[in-house]
């Protein structure tokens, strides 16, 4: 709707590394949206905060296109919750997202410290 | 698209989950219950807003504003009816308008082989001079050298269609048919729904194999669908054949607009017509052409192929080949061969002046839409100060429009299942197996639905934005305010008036045009007398009678029907005037020395005695044909004057011997001209020969009576049955309704051009009324001042009807310019009436003037009898 905002405009900046995130923590086996932010942010090493909305809407975004699939269920501790597990389609795209990853991180270790940088940040 | 997989419900199921998840978790870590809880809370911050983004991220909303606005926009229009009538009502015209015609164009020009789906990549391919009427021009030799040779087509197809008769049964049957290549159904692509095409017979295709195959319809109607036809035998022209297939239902041949019934293959021609000769022939030209163009080849480099291939058989053998042998090809929408070059020439013109009706139905519409959008300008603009966006309000008023314009497609559609099925209305019954029609189809359904959205979108755009584009806190003050937003919008108002008067001087021009042509043509002397005279089709074929009884049983024909009561002369003819019966062959006239591939064809009339004398044409030298004009006599012709002008200047025609149908024939008699294909040709050369000299076996009786033709039908009828009570007389008619059919595309024209001017002439004095109406009853309280300072009734109602002149002067100017700009267009379509014809013009241009004047009368009267006191009240 033209007359609002596009919502999908404020997380577009994040919209790639989030997608990629979530893919790569799903490649352990199915999560729950809890569970993904949580393992994000523990991995990460508290760098990253996940806000909690968007990640919620990215994870719709990525069923939507079939790259993830959902299910409910029952938690460790008896919760219901929605696990997310990764498609045929959505390793795939894990594979290629993170190649790209590296190249743009690779060209910008380049630019920003005239050498290749090593690290994924 | 519309429904999404998820619910709201299960995302916001999802995130209280989240909560319970994550409370569990910082529970675990040390947390109290209270505390974890806020926690989750505060950390997944706000998820109100989360739920809002997964709402409004799907594509549901749109669609739900778009209900929401169909049910508002439905309301809206209820609480308005006759608003809504009129606008739906204007708009429904306009759109049955296009879409009727569309719906003829749709079935001829775009459908040019109905059965057969993709004719892009065919084409007809014509040898010689081009004209509207062509004879078949190839003969089977040449016809037969061009496909074997050609490389630029997958398939190249001749056929050659006529009437036959289906004999041995009680009752003989005539139908058209036609003659066909052994390719015919391949070349095509057509597959015979039972048994087989006529391939297989391509080995013996000059000689001729007895097989057909059937129509669908024919196969229905008269073998009762038999599914076991296939090896029986039918006979046609008495000689028998064996049905090998039954063509699929909608195929009728190619050539558009006329249904073949049955086909069988050409080397069949000598048992068929008798006329043995053609095939062998290279120098009788009887074939039409059509190819299937290779892929990736354009229909010019064929022809030059075609052009590189006739050379050499004209070189090859010049004397069968003395006329011009240019070959030039078509598409077949307007192949020359068929009704599709009439239509071809009219339905595009009577297309694009549907779409200049549509324009100004929608410039009503669209006044009608600004009319009301100032009574809706307090809810438009409560609607802006609450915060709806422009864009919002726009859309809203187009979805409204939309709406209306859907329910005038609808209505239209429904005119248009009717008027589709109109065209057989312009033709008079004839004995053509013409199958011109249009219908209502899925491509019909699209283009309305297409046209109705456009239609939308032209009437609502211009009202929406000016609409929507009220400041809300202007529009919210005071009503006294309007009379400035009223001269505003005036602007725009008064510039569509001016428009509609413009578009409707030129559909009325064009209207005009259209029926002065046609009354030229109906009023210009055709040469013969067409009046009193009943006609007869009379088929001797199934008699089976030698020539000589046949002559014999035409003799005793006249004299009998001679000596009825009432009647004045009878005679004979292998064609009627004026209804595409008329032959044409080569010719030689004696003494003339034909030019380098000028054509020779002239238009060759058989005729029996006292033909001058019952069509009433007049004879300007020697005599009629008699009863001894017969085999016995010398050879004898009749031309008329300009025949003898052009070949015999100068000279006495009379004496003169001319070469035609085979023979050399001696002058006796020259006639008047006449006009014998169509009204708006200039009168050209002909030649009559009697018919006792060469006998057809398909007549048509001409009777001169006193009184109405049609009740000396069944007397003429039980006269011939007294001869012959086996032999069919099919289409009883007289002449004046049977050429009728020449002039059927004219009749067309003129009534869809005439109905549309009449249309925009109405449609013209409503814009009119409806914007003065308004201007004026804006302007009450200007009035009541007016009044109250002292004007007079007769200087209000002046006022009043000078604004609708102005309108209207404007409106003519723009039109004028704009007619004289396109009728050019209609040079080619137009009988003695010029482009710019003054006469039509000026008329016009008086018609539109009263019309607007009219159209402004009931308002000043109105605004003149405005009560001061009362006006100056009301605000």
């Amino acid at each position: 709707m033209p007359s609002q905002d596009n919502p999908d405009d404020r997380i577009a900046l994040l919209q790639g590394t989030l997608d990629l995130l979530i893919l790569k923590t799903l490649v352990l086996g199915p999560c729950h949206g809890q569970g993904i932010a949580r393992s994000i942010q523990r991995q990460s090493e508290e760098v990253f905060f996940v806000d909690h909305g968007s990640l919620y809407l990215a994870l719709q975004r990525l069923e939507d296109k079939k790259w993830i699939s959902a299910k409910w269920g029952v938690s460790e501790n008896n919760r219901k919750a929605r696990f997310y597990s990764l498609t045929a389609k959505g390793r795939q795209q894990l594979v290629e997202k993170t190649s790209e990853w590296q190249r743009l991180t690779r060209a910008m270790g380049l630019i920003l410290d005239g050498r290749p940088s090593s690290e994924e940040v | 698209m519309f429904r999404r997989r998820r619910s709201s419900d299960d995302f916001a199921e999802e995130i209280k989950s989240h909560f319970e998840l994550e409370a569990d978790e910082l529970q675990s870590e040390g947390l109290s219950e209270e505390e974890a809880r806020r926690r989750a809370r505060v950390e997944f911050g706000n998820a109100q807003t989360a739920q809002e983004r997964f709402y409004l991220s799907s594509r549901i909303v749109w669609f739900d504003n778009l209900l929401h606005d169909i049910k508002f926009a439905i309301r809206q229009l209820i609480k308005n009816p006759s608003f809504t009538f009129v606008a739906i009502v204007i708009l429904a015209l306009g759109i049955a308008a296009n879409s009727t015609i569309f719906s003829w164009i749709n079935s001829t020009l775009l459908d040019p082989i109905p059965g057969i789906e993709h004719t892009s990549d065919m084409i007809t391919i014509m040898r010689g001079e081009r004209s509207e009427h062509p004879t078949p021009p190839f003969s089977y030799l040449d016809f037969a050298d061009l496909r074997d040779s050609t490389r630029s087509f997958t398939g190249l197809l001749a056929y050659h269609d006529d009437y036959m008769t289906i004999t041995g049964s009680d009752k003989p049957e005539r139908l058209y048919g036609a003659l066909v290549s052994s390719n015919y159904f391949e070349v095509l692509g057509v597959r015979p729904i039972l048994g087989r095409s006529l391939e297989s017979t391509a080995p013996n295709e000059r000689l001729g194999v007895a097989e057909a195959v059937l129509g669908y319809g024919l196969w229905q109607k008269r073998f009762g669908a038999d599914p076991s036809i296939i090896g029986k035998t039918i006979q046609i022209n008495l000689h028998p054949y064996e049905i090998v297939g039954v063509a699929p239902e909608g195929f009728q041949g190619c050539k558009s607009g006329l249904r073949s019934e049955l086909w069988i293959p050409v080397g069949m021609d000598s048992q068929v017509w008798g006329e043995g000769r053609r095939i062998k022939d290279r120098g009788t030209f009887w074939l039409n052409v059509l190819g299937k163009l290779k892929p990736g080849v354009d229909h010019r480099q064929a022809e030059n192929e075609l052009n590189i291939l006739m050379r050499h058989l004209v070189e090859q053998f010049p004397d069968a080949h003395q006329g011009p042998n240019m070959i030039s090809s078509d598409p077949l929408w307007r192949s020359p061969f068929g009704v599709n070059v009439y239509l071809s020439g009219t339905l595009p013109i009577l297309f694009a002046l549907a779409l200049v009706l549509l324009l100004l139905a929608c410039a009503n519409v669209a006044n009608l839409l600004l009319v009301r959008s100032v009574a809706r300008r307090r809810e438009l603009a409560i609607r802006l100060s609450m915060g709806a966006s422009r864009w919002r309000l726009v859309l809203q008023l187009m979805v409204e429009n939309g709406m209306i314009a859907m329910a005038g497609g609808g209505l239209a559609l429904l005119l248009t299942t009717w008027t589709a099925h109109g065209m057989p209305a312009f033709l008079p019954t004839t004995n053509l197996p013409l199958t011109m029609n249009g219908s209502v189809d899925r491509t019909v359904l699209l283009a309305t639905i297409m046209i109705s959205l456009l239609t939308a979108a032209v009437s609502g755009v211009l009202p929406a934005l000016r609409a929507s584009s009220l400041s809300p806190m202007s529009a919210l003050k005071d009503e006294a305010l309007s009379t400035s937003g009223g001269i505003h919008k005036s602007r725009l108002a008064g510039g569509l008036v001016v428009g509609q008067i413009a578009l409707s001087l030129l559909l009325l021009v064009c209207a005009g045009l259209f029926v002065r042509s046609l009354q030229n043509e109906q009023n210009s002397n055709p040469g013969f007398d067409p009046n009193h005279v009943f006609l007869a089709y009379v088929d001797l074929r199934p008699t089976g009678y030698s020539r000589a009884q046949g002559i014999a049983f035409d003799r005793q024909m006249l004299t009998r029907v001679k000596s009825l009561p009432g009647v004045q002369s009878v005679t004979l003819g292998d064609f009627s005037p004026l209804s595409f019966t008329i032959h044409s062959n080569i010719f030689q006239p004696e003494g003339y020395v034909p030019g380098k591939n000028e054509s020779m064809e002239v238009d060759r009339g058989e005729v029996g005695p006292e033909y001058l004398q019952t069509v009433r044409t007049a004879l300007l030298e020697g005599r009629d044909f008699t009863d001894s004009d017969d085999d016995g006599a010398r050879p004898v012709s009749i031309v008329n004057k300009a025949l003898a002008d052009r070949y015999w200047p100068g000279q006495d025609a009379i004496g003169k011997r001319l070469h035609i149908a085979g023979r050399w024939r001696t002058v006796v008699g020259v006639a008047a001209n006449g006009k014998y294909r169509r009204l708006v040709y200039d009168p050209a050369p002909l030649v009559l020969i009697p018919i006792l000299q060469s006998y057809q076996t398909f007549q048509v009786l001409y009777v001169r009576v006193a009184g109405d033709p049609l009740s000396y039908g069944s007397s003429v009828e039980r006269t011939i049955h007294g001869l012959n009570s086996d032999l069919p007389l099919f289409s009883e008619t007289t002449l004046a309704a049977n050429m009728r059919i020449g002039n059927a595309f004219e009749r067309i024209a003129a009534a869809f051009a005439g109905s549309f001017g009449l249309l925009a002439l109405i449609l013209a004095a409503i814009g009119v009324y409806g914007v003065v109406a308004y201007a004026t009853k804006q302007r009450t309280h200007e009035i009541g001042i007016r009044m109250a300072l002292g004007a007079g009734k007769r200087d209000i109602f002046r006022q009043v009807l000078g604004r609708g002149l102005h309108f209207a002067g404007l409106g003519l100017v723009l039109g004028l310019m704009i007619s004289f700009a396109l009728t050019r267009y209609l040079r080619g379509m137009l009988y003695g009436v010029g482009t710019a014809d003054w006469l039509t013009f000026v008329m016009v241009a008086i018609l539109l003037c009263v019309a607007t004047l009219i159209a402004c009368f009931v308002p000043a009267r109105r605004a003149a009898s405005t009560d001061p006191m009362q006006a100056l009240r009301t605000e």
